[in-house]
């Protein structure tokens, strides 16, 4: 539990020395500015609620890949490794601590699309269901957590797969849903989105902007939790796989 | 004469870093199947929201707003590249070495121009028809015209924010980023230019990616090229005017950078 505070204290600290790590979050409200024009020149200001939760999604997934999945590697790099992996504490707790801070900060994202939203457009887009609405976002944000926790174990294990970083932000934009429901697309994309976490959390927050009551709300959060503890599993198996590995070949820092 | 020539060397030499940059950022391998292939998706990505929005007027204007946008986003990204000369601790000798600096930073990024011309001519032409775009020779060559226009201009936008974030390193992805998401906001990418206020309009007059896109939806959208030569014509000028503009303050700016730097001492324009 140390560990994990720790781990979180010091990412927030860091985060508030490298703000252009975040800037995803510069870039939002833009981008609900983007999804608004173009459902508004389309004549269909009934699709705001898509509008404002698509950037909100882009961001929690852009920083979880280029910030918590780099968090590794950049220890690696920086030579901080050593020392981390070195003291008596869990290492994968501070690895925990640090990638739930960055997931907390990028929750931020919400908040920007709204208020670009209301502030440019004038476009109001009320929860209908606040408290699932919270819920979902809080597995969302689990799930994201998790799954960030994998992509930092691979970026350091398979060194190649890092330079393939940038590449798995809009395929997973497109298979998770975040604008487009996965109903809209082909058939045979459906059993392959529905092992991306994101295309379970965009339909949810979706109907949670719908008045229309929210159907089968406890099995689909079930399959965000599923999804997102299954990768939380993997990714610390990877991490302690790859911090083991790395003890081995006395490759802790590129010195 | 030797003089005169003098700036092209150093910028031949500058796009020769450039290109070996290229290839330490990027494999063949890498660059086609991770860079090219997540570029193509973003194409995607837009356009289908098309579908979401229940038009296939809507489908069309994305995706070629979208796909021409790739080289505008390339051109954008030499921002960040660019500024490595300061990162990589050349700046003294540049500007101790006998030649001007504007034509180390204009060859700086060059690496990021035929990538955004192959890449959004690989959306163009190969996911086209898929889209509802019929290419003829014609219209092909047009197009493709239009796309180094509109990546030549754009480059020399973005050397201008290159000098200005030179002062400010900490913001160039911030700015690149910026700039990016701006000129995918006003300059007809998403939605036309007209459904702005008049000041934003105003304002997207003076990216070059306004022009040029404008100049290929013409080129697209006629039932001959031949039919719309002179639009074409006048929206490539118009890129290629306001790109020269940029490229001239950016010069400007970078020398003045240069003296101030030699004045003051900070010549790695340390803030």
């Amino acid at each position: 539990m140390t560990a994990l505070r720790t781990g979180l204290q010091f990412q927030a600290r860091m985060l508030r020395r490298s703000f252009g790590d975040l800037i995803a979050l510069v870039t939002a409200p833009l981008m609900t500015l983007v999804f608004l024009a173009i459902i508004r020149h389309g004549g269909r200001e009934d699709l705001a609620p898509y509008a404002v939760l698509a950037p909100a999604l882009i961001v929690l997934w852009g920083v979880a890949l280029m910030v918590s999945g780099e968090i590794v590697a950049r220890d690696r790099e920086n030579e901080s490794l050593e020392a981390i992996v070195a003291s008596p504490t869990s290492f994968t707790g501070v690895l925990t601590g640090r990638i739930a801070a960055v997931t907390f900060v990028s929750l931020v994202g919400f908040a920007e699309s709204w208020l670009a939203a209301f502030l440019v457009f004038r476009v109001a887009v009320p929860v209908f269901h606040p408290t699932a609405f919270i819920l979902i976002v809080g597995v969302t944000a689990f799930a994201m957590a998790a799954t960030a926790c994998v992509m930092s174990a691979i970026f350091v294990l398979a060194r190649s797969a890092r330079a393939f970083q940038n590449s798995l932000t809009y395929p997973f934009y497109v298979l998770g849903g975040v604008m487009v429901p996965i109903a809209l697309l082909p058939d045979w994309l459906e059993p392959i989105s529905r092992l991306v976490f994101l295309s379970w959390s965009s339909d949810l927050l979706r109907d949670a902007l719908s008045p229309a009551p929210i159907a089968d709300l406890a099995p689909r959060l079930l399959a965000i939790l599923i999804l997102g503890t299954a990768a939380y599993l993997l990714g610390v198996a990877l991490v302690r796989r790859t911090v083991n590995r790395l003890r081995h070949t006395g490759s802790l820092s590129y010195a | 004469m030797r003089e005169l020539l003098a700036p092209l060397r150093v910028l031949r030499y500058s796009a020769g870093n450039a290109w070996a940059d290229m290839w330490v950022i990027f494999s063949p391998l890498t660059w086609s199947l991770g860079w090219v292939s997540r570029v193509l998706v973003q194409v995607v990505f837009f356009a289908l929201i098309g579908l979401l929005v229940d038009s296939d007027d809507a489908v069309r204007y994305l995706f070629i707003g979208n796909a021409v946008m790739i080289t505008a986003m390339e051109a954008t990204m030499s921002v960040t590249t660019t500024t490595w000369e300061r990162r990589q601790g050349t700046m003294p000798l540049l500007v101790a070495a006998p030649t001007r600096l504007w034509p180390v930073f204009v060859g700086r990024g060059v690496q990021w121009l035929p990538t955004g011309v192959i890449t959004a001519s690989v959306a163009l032409f190969g996911l086209g028809p898929a889209f509802g775009v019929e290419w003829t020779l014609a219209r092909a060559l047009t197009v493709f015209g239009c796309l180094v226009a509109v990546a030549v201009a754009t480059y020399c936008f973005a050397l201008l924010l290159s000098a200005i974030v030179l002062t400010v390193m900490d913001l160039h992805n911030i700015v690149s980023n910026l700039a990016q998401a701006i000129t995918m906001l006003i300059a007809g990418v998403m939605v036309p230019v007209t459904f702005w206020p008049g000041w934003v309009q105003g304002a997207a007059q003076a990216l070059p990616l306004t022009h040029g896109l404008a100049a290929i939806r013409t080129a697209v959208d006629a039932s001959t090229v031949a039919s719309v030569a002179g639009d074409v014509t006048a929206g490539l000028v118009f890129t290629i005017g306001v790109g020269a503009c940029w490229l001239l303050s950016a010069a400007l700016l970078l020398e003045y950078l240069a003296a101030a730097g030699r004045r003051s001492g900070s010549i790695e324009f340390a803030e």
